[in-house]
């Protein structure tokens, strides 16, 4: 790459992720400082040089959201008088996209200098059904479905089912790409399940939970925390940093509220999100080195793979099971291991698909995973019940 | 949990579930613009006239998506397991969520998406209970 890009032009200079799993010891303010420090650390900043703090919001604990809200994280991170600026921004599993574009356009018409996004979740530590109750709850419709008894399981099952349907993809063939995730998370050692190996045969002899999604295709909650830092191209050459990770292209589409309410289930919002993004960062899916696209259940990822064109209509599942999308295939795909291996951190796992993004164009991912050469990544995040889908085209270049 | 959308909304509620506990389906309709809207709304999202009704549904849809709940539910469903719910289309350009009666099997392998289903209440106490649509399979 030798686009000498502008001074202005907003970019990604650090990050940090505290492992997903089950950590009941490791304290929620404790992780948000913890990843804070390791991704400003990571971006050759010192803490003071942060003026904005961007929230992810957590799902887990009320009152640890009012923490968030309420500047708990500056006074944690010693910046109080220091800081300018920090707010949460939330549109569940979309929210580090949005909250990406938020931070790009602050940088660049110079409403911030330095930007600190962080992200924490204790969905591992809480009690579980407390959460899958939380999640009935809220972003159902409760005047219009919530009496028809729809669990969150349902609604990745609604999906699921139409896209078999469409596409013709086989039960074996849907397990194929969670086993895919499992490869990646193998080689990551912040993923819940880095030392479990998956097979497919594993897959299908688990209990079917909502049919046609089986116990081994359900997303399992977990704690995480991940933390991007982003700053002005300008100021990272100053910095004497040599890789940056600009932002290509943008481009999203909030297909609907209730589930009952999306038009094509096996499609979702991706194409009519794709365009946008395509068409700005100027190339195509076929240039793409990597893809990490949100992933709670096998559909919504095949359904955001055909959608944004990364594979044919239809044939994605399939590609999933041909090995296309694994270490060491065509398109290496939620090298992170995806919200199915790597765990699913709420409002979080989309920040750890992101995360994962800039880490493999920054090139620091590891021997083991690090995908030689990869320069643009296609990202892309959904929230609620899929209501939108949040494309965001990224490019490693030379500062 | 209740919302600030709870106070009020009978004007939108209520006859919708009236008609359910009767027997019957209705879909909120636009007298301005003439379509047809589902989930009931404040304002007509097609043209924003507020001068709404509800007019009687037809009685056969198809079915989008269904998915069928066999372990694990939201808290006060437990004894309702295995049940399924589904996504169905109306003529005239409605969908909303329903539940799915089982099957001469007793199970939902019958069903199949873009295959027909119709319109048929469970009984006065159930639908007084839980106001939704239930369909199930033709004949």
């Amino acid at each position: 790459m030798s686009d000498k890009g502008r001074d202005t032009e907003p970019v990604f200079i650090g990050i940090g992720e505290q492992p997903s799993g089950r950590y009941p010891n490791r304290p929620f303010m404790g992780d948000l400082v913890r990843v804070g420090v390791a991704a400003v650390k990571d971006a050759g900043l010192t803490m003071g040089d942060i003026d904005t703090i961007l929230l992810i919001p957590c799902l887990h604990s009320p009152a640890d959201q009012a923490d968030l809200v309420f500047s708990r994280v500056v006074e944690e991170l010693g910046l109080n008088k220091r800081a300018k600026s920090q707010y949460m921004v939330h549109s569940g599993g979309s929210t580090s996209d949005n909250t990406i574009r938020d931070a790009a356009g602050l940088i660049e018409s110079g409403h911030a200098k330095n930007v600190l996004v962080l992200q924490a979740e204790k969905w591992g530590s809480a009690p579980v059904k407390d959460m899958i109750d939380m999640l009935t709850a809220n972003g159902i419709p409760r005047e219009w479905e919530k009496q028809s008894g729809l669990s969150f399981n349902a609604v990745g099952a609604l999906i699921q089912r139409r896209y078999m349907h469409d596409s013709g993809s086989t039960p074996e063939d849907m397990a194929s790409v969670c086993v895919a995730l499992r490869e990646w998370a193998n080689l990551n050692p912040n993923a819940m399940y880095k030392d479990k190996k998956l097979t497919v045969e594993q897959v299908l002899a688990s209990k079917m939970i909502t049919d046609p999604i089986r116990a081994m295709e359900c997303p399992m909650l977990a704690d995480g925390a991940c933390a991007l830092v982003l700053t002005s191209r300008g100021n990272a050459r100053k910095l004497g940093q040599e890789r940056v990770v600009r932002i290509a292209g943008s481009g999203g589409c909030v297909s609907h509220y209730s589930i009952g309410q999306e038009r094509e289930l096996g499609v979702l919002g991706w194409e009519l999100a794709g365009v946008e993004a395509y068409e700005t960062a100027g190339w195509g899916p076929e240039d793409a080195d990597i893809a990490e696209i949100y992933d709670s259940y096998a559909a919504v990822l095949t359904s955001g793979m055909e959608g944004l064109g990364l594979a044919p209509k239809g044939e994605a599942a399939r590609m999933f099971a041909r090995g296309e999308f694994s270490p060491g295939g065509r398109l290496p795909t939620n090298t992170n291991g995806g919200l199915l291996s790597a765990g699913h951190t709420g409002v979080g796992g989309g920040t750890a698909l992101l995360t994962e993004g800039v880490r493999q164009l920054l090139g620091r991912a590891g021997a083991e995973r690090q995908v030689e050469g990869a320069t643009r990544a296609v990202c892309g995040g959904s929230g609620g019940t899929y209501m939108d889908s949040q494309v965001l085209l990224l490019e490693g270049v030379s500062a | 949990m209740s919302s600030s959308n709870d106070v009020g909304m009978e004007a939108l509620t209520e006859p919708y579930y009236e008609a359910l506990r009767r027997g019957e389906l209705v879909v909120q309709h636009c007298k301005a613009c003439d379509r047809q809207i589902m989930y009931p709304r404040h304002l007509c999202p097609f043209c924003y006239a507020d001068d709404l009704d509800f007019v009687a549904a037809p009685t056969t849809g198809v079915l989008h998506s269904f998915a069928v709940h066999r372990v694990g539910s939201p808290t006060g469903f437990e004894e309702d397991l295995p049940y399924a719910v589904g996504v169905v289309k109306l003529e005239g350009d409605v969908q909303f969520l329903a539940r799915l009666w089982p099957d001469a099997d007793g199970d939902w392998g019958r069903y199949a998406c873009d295959a027909e289903v119709v319109f048929r209440a469970a009984d006065p106490a159930e639908m007084e209970r839980r106001p939704v649509p239930w369909f199930g399979l033709p004949g």
